[in-house]
């Protein structure tokens, strides 16, 4: 690993900026070569092939079309392609350039200070707290909790969240007896979204830390694993952020099952590609990964990016874009992808994962505007560069099979006869349809052998083998990924097209809340989501049917996966099918054949919760209602607030948000005379914010009759008396 | 049990001033400060019930004395204002602060301090009662601190503004007066080129 010279300048009143030494790129820069020139090669050749075919059946406009589409879409899944096979060849002969090939181990951790942070988000909390008392659990047991702080960094605004976020964390450290060890903060605005509340607690605690290690909800770490990071940063000073490669696990339905088993097989083998050319210029996915607070807070606070949105304004997509400047600062980023216990969950159904996707294309999309920025690193604008390909190759792949299409039908409907002619190909002796047909194979050649190299790479790893349930069970796995994959690839392409136009345009995707069963996505939600998806492949079915009855079959993979969309999102999410498809060893990842301490004490936590947690509806309200009437949660949550006005920030920000003033007092009282239902929802924040508010609600509540309280009041005191 | 508790039970005089009619008020009004008293111990977590009644029969007995001095106030009134004054006078004593509870911090602060002693849990019998507290108990009310967080150690991270050089002044086009709408015209126009084009290309 290149060594770096760390430099102090100070400036009179400020902290020192740390500045770190160039390090030599030429070895970096010879393989990102190498890297690239493999999929240019491939698109070069495949892309003569291509164009050859077209200047056969005749040269027009739309074919040029054609070939540009066909040569940036081919690009794309050649580079997918290198990454799997550069990381199949270095899990075959050794990756020596791993930053956990490195002697760190014996690295103490005296004298260390991390902060797990887990920024939420008006979560499940139930599922958030089970996975950080699993991880608490799993690094008392390494003897090193003494150097770890645990931080649940919450932006909720929905009140029922805020106070259960509260009465439960009471609870945990209770049971964890980690008061003083497992911290709660929420803010009073969520400005900034997610790196907003990471750079909210910087801001706050952050020189208290040497490192932090941000964690997501749905994130669960091996205490082994968090020793190792530590370690790691430790040992490598120049290194300002290692990323994990978090396994995905815990799916219980059939689509989460498929993107779980498809992550464990077939990503080790793109990662250890992506590690091959990006080495210490990795990157950063926003979570699970350790990071290096001084340079942080030094160089990664976000600007506002110029110009309107979708491109101006706040960056959504933070992750990368932190890499970037820390990159830019020269600090390295390591992808430590060979340290196993890093965790995380998986969306349940299709139309989740792409309300992720969603988020994920705004943010992505934003970063066409990042890679201009002056000062960052090529390998940093490479990265940029493939998150955005990502999401403009759906609108591409509809283009080209628009356009495709087009001079088919165009074709047709002029009469013009398909001469071919000869071209280069002859010296193939290849006829028309041959050349087309070879063109085909190449493409999906080049998009399954990953698959089948990641097949290979687990038969000559018995351990591995044995994990996934055997080769024969994993071979046919594949295949039913590989269907499934299929269908769902037109509904992806349609579903990315949407969500960039109407980014490119400046609006915002409006999406309800997933409306899901005890078992999964309901049939009318689906119904409502891929009605659209439906019609579209319909009526391009029949377009293709009367266009050419050869072609129609040649299409049939992507209007299927259209016209059978509901079905397909609906029973996907099933849990049952899960089940069931995991009865008969399918999909199976070495978490479910050989679960790890850690997910088990989350499941059977989980469990319990099933079981034992109160499952009736509640009530409009009932976290107000809890916060003002329970004695003990109004005494944590006013004791909350106090600590708040500690923080002259945030004392200030409560000032500004009207706490402490007397109209407050009047709401209050209306809230008692009239319930909270004739509130508006940021009134109803505010008095939940201001402490002597909340001591007041509370002793009033209690000490006037019945007949002075209005009747919500009444019904919940009564409803509240009845509880055990 | 040790609670210098006298319950109005036991004298009977007290009691009934006329049939049906306690401390010159109705039954039923009592029935219903009882039922508040204890509304609020329960929401305490005080699960014992001998304890409970001997509880709000303590808070009952004290606004008995005052019911007759009040008459314009209901009972529940007065058996409120009893218990959360009994209460609070035994957090001040417990937690060695003046029984002021003028902005009602200390009621917090001693109900924070019963949650985290785990009075509900471990200590059900000396809630309300007068010292000697057992060292065990009055160590666990009194050291009761709630941290959400450690120290603060306030900074102010900056942030640097990209420099993206020309594609500054495109971020700023937006800004020009109807140029989404010459945009749409614009591609309006492309479409039918591009049409034209397509037709007429053989």
């Amino acid at each position: 690993m290149p060594g770096a010279i760390l430099q102090s300048a100070s400036a009179p009143g400020q902290s020192p900026p740390l500045v770190l030494a160039p390090r030599p790129r030429v070895h970096r820069g010879g393989r990102v070569f190498v890297f690239y020139s493999c999929a240019f090669l491939m698109t070069g050749f495949v892309s003569m092939l291509f164009a050859d075919l077209l200047w056969r059946t005749g040269w027009s406009a739309s074919r040029t079309l054609l070939l540009v589409l066909f040569v940036i879409l081919f690009l794309l899944i050649a580079i997918g392609c290198v990454h799997g096979v550069f990381g199949f060849c270095l899990r075959a002969f050794g990756d020596r350039q791993l930053i956990t090939k490195t002697d760190y181990r014996s690295q103490s951790l005296a004298g260390t200070s991390t902060a797990l942070v887990f920024p939420i988000y008006n979560e499940d909390i139930v599922r958030v707290y089970e996975g950080l008392r699993a991880t608490y659990e799993s690094l008392e047991k390494t003897g090193q909790l003494e150097h770890f702080d645990f931080f649940i960094l919450s932006d909720s605004t929905d009140p029922d969240k805020w106070v259960e976020e509260e009465r439960r964390w009471f609870e945990l450290i209770q049971e964890l007896d980690a008061l003083g060890r497992v911290y709660y903060r929420r803010r009073l605005d969520s400005e900034g979204r997610k790196s907003g509340n990471v750079c909210d607690f910087l801001n706050t605690w952050g020189r208290r830390y040497r490192y932090f290690l941000v964690c997501d909800a749905d994130s669960v770490m091996r205490g082994e694993t968090l020793v190792d990071l530590v370690k790691l940063m430790e040992a490598h000073p120049t290194v300002g952020l290692v990323q994990t490669v978090p396994a995905l696990v815990n799916a219980e339905s059939l689509f989460g099952r498929i993107q779980q088993f498809a992550n464990r097989l077939y990503a080790p083998l793109f990662i250890a590609g992506l590690n091959y050319w990006a080495l210490n210029l990795g990157n950063y996915w926003g979570h699970n990964a350790i990071i290096r607070t001084e340079p942080f807070m030094q160089f990664c606070d976000l600007p506002q990016l110029p110009g309107k949105k979708p491109f101006g304004g706040q960056i959504l997509s933070h992750d990368f874009v932190e890499a970037a400047l820390l990159l830019r600062a020269n600090w390295e980023v390591w992808l430590a992808y060979d340290l196993e216990g890093s965790y995380e969950e998986v969306p349940q159904g299709m139309i989740e994962n792409a309300q992720r996707e969603r988020r994920w294309c705004q943010g992505n999309l934003q970063h066409g505007l990042v890679l201009f920025a002056r000062g960052l690193r090529g390998v940093s604008r490479l990265h940029l560069l493939l998150g955005i390909c990502g999401y403009l190759a759906g609108p591409l792949w509809l283009a080209f099979l628009l356009t495709f299409n087009w001079i088919r039908w165009y074709q047709k409907y002029t009469g013009l006869s398909n001469i071919t002619v000869h071209a280069f190909t002859p010296y193939l002796n290849l006829s028309g349809t041959a050349h087309a047909l070879l063109i085909f194979t190449i493409c999906m050649a080049i998009l399954f052998l990953p698959k089948v190299l990641a097949l290979i790479d687990l038969a000559f790893d018995g351990e591995r083998r044995r994990a996934f349930g055997g080769l024969a069970r994993t071979t046919v796995g594949v295949v039913g990924e590989t269907i499934f994959s299929t269908l769902h690839a037109p509904l992806l392409m349609l579903w990315h097209t949407r969500f960039v136009v109407t980014n490119l345009f400046g609006a915002s995707v409006g999406w309800s809340q997933q409306k899901r069963g005890p078992d999964g996505t309901t049939w009318t939600f689906a119904i409502r989501r891929h009605w659209g998806h439906t019609l579209i492949g319909l009526v391009w079915g029949v377009f293709m049917w009367r266009l050419n009855l050869y072609l129609f079959w040649w299409f049939t993979p992507v209007f299927t996966g259209m016209v059978f969309s509901i079905p397909l999102s609906a029973w996907t999410s099933r849990r049952r099918l899960g089940a069931r498809a995991r009865k008969l060893g399918l999909f199976l990842t070495p978490e479910e054949t050989k679960p790890p301490v850690e997910l088990v004490a989350l499941r059977s936590q989980m469990r319990i919760h099933e079981i034992t947690d109160d499952t009736t509806p509640h009530r409009p309200h009932a976290g107000l209602a809890e916060a003002i009437l329970d004695p003990y949660v109004n005494a944590i949550h006013v004791s909350l607030l106090r600590e708040k006005q500690l923080n002259p920030v945030y004392a200030e920000q409560l000032d500004k948000l009207g706490v402490g003033h007397k109209e407050v007092r009047g709401l209050g009282e209306k809230l008692l005379t009239q319930g909270p239902a004739q509130l508006t929802a940021p009134e109803r924040l505010l008095i939940m914010t201001d402490a002597r508010a909340m001591v007041w609600l509370h002793q009033q509540l209690w000490l006037r009759p019945g007949e002075t309280l209005a009747p919500w009041w009444r019904a919940a005191i009564q409803e509240y008396s009845r509880r055990d | 049990m040790d609670l210098p508790v006298e319950p109005a039970m036991t004298r009977p005089g007290a009691l009934t001033d006329v049939s049906g009619r306690l401390a010159g008020r109705p039954l039923e009004e009592w029935n219903a400060a009882y039922g508040k008293v204890e509304n609020y111990f329960h929401a305490l977590r005080i699960r014992n019930k001998a304890l409970l009644g001997q509880l709000v029969l303590r808070v009952l007995e004290r606004a008995m004395k005052r019911a007759p001095a009040e008459p314009n106030r209901s009972a529940t009134q007065i058996a409120a204002e009893e218990m959360d004054r009994i209460v609070t006078e035994w957090f001040a004593e417990v937690l060695q602060e003046p029984p002021t509870n003028a902005d009602q911090m200390l009621s917090t602060r001693g109900r924070l301090a019963l949650l985290l002693a785990d009075m509900p849990g471990q200590w059900q019998d000396q809630f309300l009662r007068p010292p000697p507290w057992p060292e065990e108990f009055v160590h666990s009310m009194r050291d009761a601190y709630l941290r959400a967080g450690p120290d603060f150690q306030l900074s102010k991270m900056t942030a640097r503004p990209f420099d993206l050089g020309p594609i500054t002044t495109l971020t700023n086009l937006g800004r020009i007066p109807y140029l989404k709408m010459a945009v749409v015209w614009g591609l309006f126009v492309l479409l039918l080129v591009a049409l034209f084009h397509f037709t007429h290309s053989h």
